[in-house]
């Protein structure tokens, strides 16, 4: 089924512009938005998990008009909030229950069944009876992940959720991400570049309401290719540098020199030797060429 | 840094919404009660007329102090969340890492919120002072204005109690980190109140209940209670010692909470944990593992109607067991507990020290009231809490995004809020049980609890709880939600003071529900049809919180108005609609039955009545009017039905010397004809008022007598409402409910004066000059007839004993229904009473008199105590006063519904259940008094004082009535117990009498001109009476009421008054006594004994001497209280200068003074051990005796009985 969002505004009352006439057309598999803080992913993830609504502009997933019929989605729909809270003093076990209630399932059985399957899939079967509020980050996601696989999704919506976990933790979210998206449609949404690189095969990148960038990694890269110099400098040339070209990424060497990549369709001087393009540099290019 | 923390935090509170919210609550609500006790809105209501100064110091404080109950509950988000918000918000973090001291910390954060409060408080005492100098307030209302009277308040109470309740819920808050245990700590407090309140009761020095009273307004009342209405006017806050005392403790409590806070806290991250931490546990994860496959199991979803309906009880289930589990619940339901317990321990003391059985409608008086009080209160905060949940643990947005349907969700929060009412009435009825195990009666009603509990209390309950969602849901704050719901509870009050009397706009308004052992709950459709009204409005509330239901974010009114229309379907609309329509036309159904099937008269209607009526038919007040003579009634109750009819033939002769041409009559509703057997014409009729005018063709010479027959008929009862005093079972109604009255009748007058000038009439009093002798031409009790013969057929349902004065003639049953024909042998006065109910009867037959009382079954109690007390009050008072004019006595229990009073009818005394029945009678206790037996003695001598005796209609003339039935029947009560139950019996009545002199409306009148004040003739008459008789001696007094009863019993017009009686006793009362007929009823005149000093030493010869110092003062006061110290020839006593100055009028009293040795016991109780009392001369205010006594003392007193009337009779006896 296709997620199809077209021409989604919304403006906050304080002014800002969190989505600005965006339009979407997501298909099965997991699909990366990629964004900075601020970018209005949040806004948008919340919208298509019919918590708010847009100024203007529709969504459907499948047959459903998510404005018009939230409940029809909210049945086919798994949602990771980027952050969250759960009541004090409910062990994984009972909350998952609770959620199962929430999400219709009705019978006992089936909820046990189910519940055990969330708990092993996401490796918290052991710690099935401790109080969820006393969960460490990670913990705490992979619950997320839980109550989200409940009701056996069809639309997943996960945002930020790799933000504070440990790199095992992260990977082993990420794993369990993939087997999701195998057969359902999954938006992801990140700062992380790693995260979308490792995962997703198409990506969007969001920033200040709108979608600098729709299409797959490979596409993006490629569409760099022979546009992306790289070159050593001092640190005391940065200004310089930073100044005269399109800087997209600087970073330290341990002798405090700085390694700059820099977005030019021709060699901007030969001191610069050509890169390969990488999804950090099609995101930064997108987000660079919005700014200027 | 001190200065930065806390003009940070005063600035953040100046930035809030809320304060100005609170600011502007305090200041509406502070502004409406005071603009209504002003007459702002007399354009609309009744007159507000006072007798005291609404802005005197004590006025004020007491207004400013009831608004701070409610003040209290924004404490805990003010003070104590001070410190707790910056861990909400997770500032904590960042902000301990900073350079300050925890003093600076604690100490800006304290004063900021304390700051804040005050500020808040004020805009009470502005409003006050707003509304009270704006030109709309009547300025009679008030003295003249003083803004000390607002500092004292603000100074000594409002400010110190802000203090010490912010201080420990700024520390409780600041150590747990958890707001509720600060609203629990508020609620507690309320309890407390109570509780001291309970338990303080019935102590005889009340100054350990001054100083624990949290609030200081026990101590207050320690003070002031007995201040007469000028000193309640005039006085400032006295620095009394038990104010002072009070205060001290109060606000060293909150330093030492503040010391506490200081100690304890530290910058850390984890809070103060009250339960034990579990045992550390070193944690390891394991999350190396990885998953490749996802399968999860086939199960089905299921999104019925049905299922969404079980998960709605599942969910509140889980919701409801949040509740029983959180600290605010459990706190409350245990302090109720412990409130019952406490209460079942005085429970019933509520008649002269005198336990009750712990039957069970007292234990439901005593704490449903409380556990609906904290029911509410429970209701309007977890509506908001349950709303607010899953935000509040920030869990919305997974909540939000399930496929839960909004009802389910709001539905779920309805159960869980009704199960939790439930729980609390349950706990009332489980806890009342237990109360009534304690003291051995096991005869539980459960039946009856339920019903009130669980039925009328629940529907009540359910109500509540759809508002409180619906307030709730429209607030994200809850304790927001739960001050605005607090408010929208004061609205129909509010109303009501502008005017808006019909009960059809008062939300959640239904006529009360009263349980009597007779009559069970009586009719209550009335109840529940306005509970159903109420609950349709409740169903459209509802529908309208599903449809503005948060789910998600809105971004602003709008929309969140534009989402509810866009949910607005048809399976929400059409109930909705329906319930709306029903609503209305319900409401118009209601409105019809109160207001248009029959005229309403709102207050100010009723007033400007009484007034027309004065101004329209005054001119006929000197009409003659013929008199009744002679009564025949025949009366049918149907019980079942509640109806009546009666038919009244009366004789109506010509006493007036004049010739009588028309017939003034001035009617009921209930009259349906009236024929005289003179040919005649009704020349006038006023419909609305029910005054109509008869012309007689063939006029009416002196000595001539008239038939009239008169038809009478309860108004039809409605759906809504019974219109008849008829009970199903206990039907009490007395001959001024039943039949017309003839002539002018000077009662219906509007007797306030403020309220007479107002509409341009002359002030009156409220009885005419005993030396008026036209007043004079009636008895008190009736303006119609003289004294009447009487005879009735009185008929009821076939199961029931009706009852009328006079001699059963004949009984018998025709077509199903039983007939009772009564006739009185004697002439009685106009003054008779219909009873009807199931009964049990107990005969005796003593010296001729049949004693006979009618019980409702299951009331056996006190049979025997009533019957010994007739006989020995019969023995007394036909030994001491006059042989008694009847054969009979009869006792007619009736329904607590109709009064808590007993009534003496011509041999014929109805009772109620309340009082006497179910007494619960001690009989060694000391301190309590066997009321069934004083009450029945008391009713009886009234077949003297009243029946025989009886007084003009003129001022004093309660003194020949009550005053003497009670001085009968303490005689009575003392010649059976003894002193000690005199003690508490005079005491009660001092305490009773200076109550009533400190809410005196007009103004107090000396005994002997006192205008039906119940607190002069009982209480003070009792003293008075009491006392005369002591001085002159019992038997000596006696004879001085038989004398006057021959001069004036059975006598005709004109009736006797108070100046005529009391020249039979001055006539008897030697020179050197001649004072206390001054004093005690001519004037009203206070005495101030106090014993100073004492000390003992033992004698060689092993008796002890005993000096006593003491002092004695005595003063008058005018009607309003003010103090006079001259005697009228402006000779005054005064001793002492400067502060320690005092003053008397001059004496040659005589005075008790007693001596008392060890405390003899009897069983578990002490008893006084009076071992010298001897009467004293006393002519200055110091004094000084020596007495040599053969035993140990131990206590010594001046007027140790209190025979006489002293505003401060604990500091008469002193121990040594």
């Amino acid at each position: 089924m296709r997620l199809s969002i077209q021409n989604l505004s919304k403006t906050y009352k304080n002014g800002v512009k969190a989505l600005d006439d965006v339009s979407l057309e997501i298909g099965a598999g997991m699909f990366g938005l990629l964004g900075p803080n601020g970018a209005g992913k949040s806004t948008l993830m919340r919208t298509v998990a019919t918590l708010q609504k847009p100024d203007s502009g529709g969504i459907s997933f499948g047959e459903i008009d998510v404005l018009k019929d939230q409940l029809s989605l909210r049945k086919v729909l798994g949602y990771l909030p980027q952050e969250f809270g759960v009541y004090p003093n409910f062990s994984a076990e009972d909350l998952l229950d609770y959620f199962a209630r929430l999400k219709g399932v009705g019978l006992k059985a089936d909820r046990q069944k189910l519940i055990r399957e969330v708990l092993e899939i996401t490796n918290l079967w052991e710690v099935r009876k401790k109080s969820v509020s006393g969960y460490s980050g990670g913990m705490k996601q992979r619950f997320g992940i839980a109550q989200l696989l409940l009701n056996n999704p069809k639309l997943i919506i996960v945002d930020e959720p790799t933000a504070g976990l440990d790199p095992a933790e992260r990977h082993r979210f990420l794993n369990v991400l993939r087997e999701i998206g195998a057969n359902h449609t999954v938006i992801f949404s990140t700062h992380i570049v790693d995260d979308v690189r490792e995962l997703c095969h198409e990506i969007g990148i969001l920033n200040g309401g709108k979608i600098l960038f729709r299409g797959t990694p490979g596409e993006g890269e490629t569409a760099l290719k022979g546009k992306i110099w790289m070159r050593i400098i001092e640190r005391e040339d940065v200004e310089v540098f930073m100044k005269n070209f399109k800087v997209l990424s600087s970073n330290y060497n341990p002798d405090n020199t700085l390694n700059i990549r820099v977005y030019s369709e021709e060699q901007p001087n030969e001191t610069f030797v050509p890169a390969t393009p990488s999804l950090e540099d099609v995101y930064f290019v997108a987000l660079k060429n919005d700014t200027i | 840094m001190l200065g930065t923390i806390f003009s940070f935090e005063t600035k953040r509170w100046f930035s809030q919404p809320s304060f100005y919210i609170y600011f502007a609550v305090f200041f509406l609500i502070g502004f409406l009660v005071m603009a209504s006790a002003l007459g702002y809105f007399d354009a609309f209501t009744v007159t507000t007329t006072s007798n005291t100064w609404y802005n005197s110091p004590l006025a004020v404080n007491s207004l400013i102090n009831g608004f701070s109950q409610l003040l209290n509950f924004i404490i805990p988000t003010v003070v104590g969340a001070t410190v707790y918000r910056d861990y909400k918000y997770n500032v904590h973090s960042v902000l301990y890492s900073y350079p300050f001291s925890k003093r600076d910390y604690l100490a800006g954060k304290f004063l900021s919120g304390m700051l804040i409060t005050v500020i808040i408080s004020l805009a009470i005492g502005l409003a006050f002072i707003i509304a009270s100098v704006l030109p709309f307030a009547n300025q009679e209302l008030m003295g003249p204005f003083r803004l000390w009277a607002f500092i004292q308040s603000y100074v000594l109470f409002v400010i110190p109690n802000i203090f010490f309740i912010g201080a420990i819920i700024f520390l409780l808050v600041t150590l747990t980190r958890n707001v509720y245990i600060g609203f629990i700590f508020v609620l507690i407090l309320l309890v407390v109140q109570l509780i001291i309140g309970n338990l303080t009761e019935n102590m005889d020095d009340k100054f350990i209940a001054a100083l624990i009273d949290p609030y200081g307004e026990q101590a207050l009342a320690y003070v002031s209670k007995y201040w007469s209405i000028e000193e309640q006017n005039v006085n400032d806050i006295p620095l009394d010692k038990a104010i002072l005392l009070n205060r001290v403790i109060w606000v060293g409590t909150g330093i030492l909470a503040l010391v506490v806070a200081y100690l304890t806290f530290s910058f850390s991250q984890s809070p103060v944990n009250l339960l034990r931490k579990k045992a550390p546990e070193r944690i390891v994860k394991d999350n190396f593992q990885s998953v490749f496959r996802i399968n999860l199991p086939e199960v089905t979803f299921d999104f019925s109607f049905v299922q969404n309906l079980r998960t709605a009880f599942s969910l509140a289930g889980t919701e409801f067991r949040s509740i029983v589990k959180n600290w605010v619940f459990i706190s409350i339901v245990a302090v109720l507990f412990l409130f019952v317990i406490i209460t079942g321990y005085t429970l019933g003391e509520d008649l002269l020290g005198t336990k009750t059985y712990p039957v069970t409608w007292k234990i439901l008086g005593g704490i449903s009231g409380q556990f609906v009080f904290f029911g509410y209160i429970l209701v309007f905060l977890f509506a908001g809490v349950l709303i607010q949940q899953a935000a509040t643990y920030r869990m919305d947005l997974l909540v939000n995004s399930t496929p839960v349907p909004n009802w389910v969700m709001l539905f779920s929060k309805f159960l869980a809020l009704t199960a939790m009412c439930v729980v609390l009435m349950l706990t009332a009825m489980v806890s009342g049980m237990l109360v009534q195990a304690y003291y051995g009666y096991y005869h539980f009603e459960p039946w009856v609890y339920m019903k009130e509990l669980l039925g009328f209390r629940m529907l009540n309950f359910t109500i509540l709880i759809i508002l409180a969602l619906f307030i709730q849901s429209l607030f994200r704050n809850y304790m927001l939600g739960f001050i605005v719901l607090i408010v929208v509870m004061m609205i129909p009050a509010g109303l009501r003071k502008i005017g808006v009397e019909l009960p059809v706009f008062h939300f959640n308004s239904a006529p009360g529900i009263a349980y009597s052992d007779m009559n069970g709950f009586g009719s209550f459709r009335g109840y529940l049809i306005w509970k159903f009204y109420w609950l349709l409005l409740g169903s459209v509330l509802y529908g309208l919180t599903l449809l503005l239901w948060r789910r998600g974010a809105f971004s602003g009114v709008k929309d969140r108005v534009r989402t509810a229309v866009s949910r607005l379907n048809w399976p929400v609309a059409v109930p909705m609609l329906l319930c709306l329509g029903a609503f209305a036309g319900l409401g118009y159904a209601l409105y019809y039955q109160t207001a248009v099937a029959k005229p309403f008269y709102t207050g100010q209607e009723q007033e400007l009545r009484s007034i027309n009526y004065e101004k329209e038919y005054k001119k006929y007040a000197d009409t003659p009017q013929p008199r009744i003579t002679d009564v025949k009634v025949e009366i049918a109750i149907f019980p079942k039905e509640r109806n009546y009819n009666a038919i009244a033939y009366f004789t109506l002769v010509n006493k007036a010397g004049r010739v009588i041409d028309s017939v003034i009559v001035d009617y009921g509703k209930n009259l349906r004809s009236i024929h005289f057997d003179i040919p005649h014409k009704q020349i006038f009729n006023d419909s609305s008022l029910r005054f109509s005018i008869y012309r007689l063709e063939r006029p009416l010479q002196p000595g001539d007598s008239l038939q009239a027959k008169i038809i009478v008929e309860n108004e039809r009862n409605t759906w809504l409402k019974d219109e008849s005093p008829v009970l199903e079972n206990g039907t009490f109604i007395n001959n001024f409910t039943l039949f017309p009255a003839f002539g002018y009748q000077e009662s219906s007058e509007i007797q306030d004066n403020d309220i007479r000038k107002k509409y341009g009439l002359k002030d009156r009093e409220r009885m005419a000059e005993p030396t008026d002798m036209k007043a004079r031409q009636n008895t008190y009790i009736s303006s119609n007839a003289d004294w009447i013969s009487f005879e009735a057929t009185v008929s009821t349902a076939e199961d029931q004993i009706a009852i009328a004065p006079g001699y059963l003639q004949k009984e018998w049953v025709e077509n199903g229904r039983k007939y009772f024909h009564y006739k009185m042998d004697k002439p009685i006065q106009n003054f008779y009473a219909f009873n009807s109910a199931r009964y049990d009867v107990r005969r005796e037959k003593y010296k001729g008199v049949n004693l006979e009382i009618y019980y409702q079954k299951g009331h056996e109690y006190n049979l025997d105590r009533m019957i010994t007390s007739l006989k020995h009050s019969l023995d007394y008072f036909m030994e001491n006063f006059s042989p008694y004019q009847h054969r009979q006595a009869r006792i007619v229990e009736f329904p607590r519904t109709g009064g808590s009073f007993a009534q003496s009818f011509p041999n014929t005394i109805p009772y109620s259940e309340e009082v006497g029945f179910i007494a619960w009678v001690d009989e060694d206790k000391p301190n309590a008094v066997d009321y069934p037996y004083s009450i029945t003695a008391h009713e009886l001598a009234h077949q003297w004082w009243a029946h025989q005796v009886i007084g003009a209609n003129v001022k004093g003339a309660t003194l020949m009535s009550e005053s003497l039935s009670e001085y009968s029947s303490l005689r009575v009560l003392e010649k059976r117990y003894g002193k000690f139950q005199m003690r508490k019996f005079l005491k009660d009545a001092l305490d009773k009498y200076l109550l009533g002199r400190a809410a005196e409306w007009k103004s107090e009148n000396p005994l002997m001109y006192n205008e039906n004040q119940q607190y002069i003739h009982y209480n003070k008459g009792s003293l008075v009476l009491y006392a005369i008789s002591d001085y002159l001696g019992e038997k000596y007094f006696n004879d001085i009421l038989k004398g006057y009863i021959q001069d004036v019993a059975f006598q005709e017009p004109p009736y006797t008054t108070s100046l005529e009686f009391v020249d039979h006793i001055r006539r008897a009362t030697p020179d050197s006594l001649q004072y206390l007929i001054t004093d005690m009823f001519e004037t009203i005149t206070l005495y101030n004994n106090k014993v100073d000093k004492v000390t003992s030493k033992k004698l060689p010869d092993g008796k002890y001497q005993v000096d006593i110092e003491f002092k004695v003062a005595k003063y008058r006061t005018d009607k309003k209280g003010k103090r006079v110290y001259e005697d009228a020839t402006g000779k005054t006593l005064s001793e002492g200068t400067g502060k320690k100055d005092l003053k008397s009028l001059p004496l040659a009293d005589y005075i008790e003074v007693g001596i008392f040795g060890e405390k003899k016991k009897k069983g578990n109780y002490e008893y006084d051990n009076e071992i010298y009392l001897k009467r004293y001369k006393i002519n200055k205010i110091s004094n000084k005796v020596s007495v040599i006594v053969n035993e140990k003392p131990v206590e010594v007193g001046v007027d140790p009985y209190n025979k006489l009337i002293d505003t401060d009779s604990n500091d008469n006896r002193r121990g040594i």
